[in-house]
């Protein structure tokens, strides 16, 4: 069981079963890891925030650090217009970067390895994104899906697959995530398979190469939380200024 | 520490940021994000045309018809995609 790739992405009850009507709520462990995350994020960011000493300390520096970095990639990619979403980018940067980062430590369970969850957050944009669209530009919002420059004839099949291609956002956004971290996971667990496996003699080449994989999971996973943030800013940007 | 010795020190720094974004403004994101960016693109247009196509064709009862041309039309939307990513990444 232990040797198991899969295992590690179990989800399971702790504590006592909830049922509301038919839907099981039970609190799991994917719960408690996100219930986890989300009082990491409150606690460091309440902590760098509360002293506003003009050298920063280390945890004030991150804090900083972080907001800066959003704020900058927002103004990059989505323009100023996109100032008073800041705060949505933000929770989302930060909470899959803690549930990816919570995930690369040992017996912990990595949140964002599971599709339904990061469909979940990518479904919410999708829908929060398209009514910012519609509520800025109207009806006109619809303009998206007609390419400017098509004949007349094409028109039809082009506007099909542009509605193909919008509804396509949440899936690639959320494949994209959960795909990164459960390959990851499952590559290391095999890895680590094989320094059990051929023992003391033959363990340490994969032994090695689980160390290089580690540091490089580190990165995917900063990585696919800064990815996910920055097309919520491409999306956002597409709605708040329409031009095709 | 006083606070003109630190705002000349910051003034120093922030210089010295700015001379490097100058020269390094853009990174060029890593490719392994590229390559998965592009690759989930594709196939998730091709997924959400196939799915259409299903739900039209058990809606109107015209099995496999829809679901066939609906798959084709994924293709090319996720094709089309990918051209319009690549195209934007090469700015």
């Amino acid at each position: 069981m232990a040797t198991n790739p899969m295992h590690q992405f179990e989800v399971y009850r702790i504590g006592p079963e909830i049922k509301l009507g038919s839907i099981d709520i039970s609190f799991t462990n994917s719960s408690l890891f996100m219930v986890i995350s989300s009082i990491a994020i409150l606690f460091i960011f309440n902590l760098g925030s509360k002293k506003n000493s003009l050298i920063p300390n280390k945890v004030q520096l991150l804090a900083e650090l972080s907001y800066t970095f959003v704020s900058k990639m927002i103004s990059d990619t989505a323009g100023s217009k996109a100032k008073p979403y800041f705060a949505f980018i933000f929770s989302l940067f930060t909470f899959v970067l803690f549930c990816n980062m919570f995930g690369m430590i040992p017996y912990s369970f990595t949140i964002t390895s599971h599709i339904i969850v990061t469909f979940i957050l990518a479904s919410f944009i999708f829908c929060g994104v398209t009514v910012i669209g519609f509520m800025k530009h109207g009806l006109g919002y619809l303009k998206l899906f007609v390419p400017s420059g098509v004949p007349a004839v094409l028109l039809p099949l082009i506007i099909v697959i542009e509605i193909i291609s919008y509804l396509s956002r949440p899936i690639s956004l959320s494949v994209r995530l959960f795909a990164n971290m459960m390959a990851g996971h499952t590559m290391m667990k095999v890895f680590g398979g094989f320094v059990i496996s051929l023992g003391i003699v033959g363990g340490w080449l994969p032994l090695s190469f689980l160390v290089a994989l580690t540091g490089l999971e580190i990165l995917v996973a900063f990585l696919q939380a800064y990815v996910f943030a920055i097309l919520t800013c491409i999306y956002l940007n597409d709605a708040l200024n329409l031009h095709h | 520490m006083s606070k003109d010795q630190f705002k000349t020190r910051l003034e120093i720094a922030k210089s010295k940021i700015s001379e490097k974004n100058l020269y390094n403004d853009k990174e060029p994101p890593s490719s392994i994000g590229t390559a998965f960016k592009l690759s989930t693109e594709l196939v998730s247009a091709v997924a959400v045309g196939t799915i259409i196509g299903f739900i039209l064709d058990k809606t109107f009862d015209t099995k496999p018809w829809l679901i066939l041309i609906f798959f084709f039309v994924g293709v090319i939307a996720g094709i089309m995609n990918v051209v319009r990513s690549a195209k934007k990444m090469q700015k």
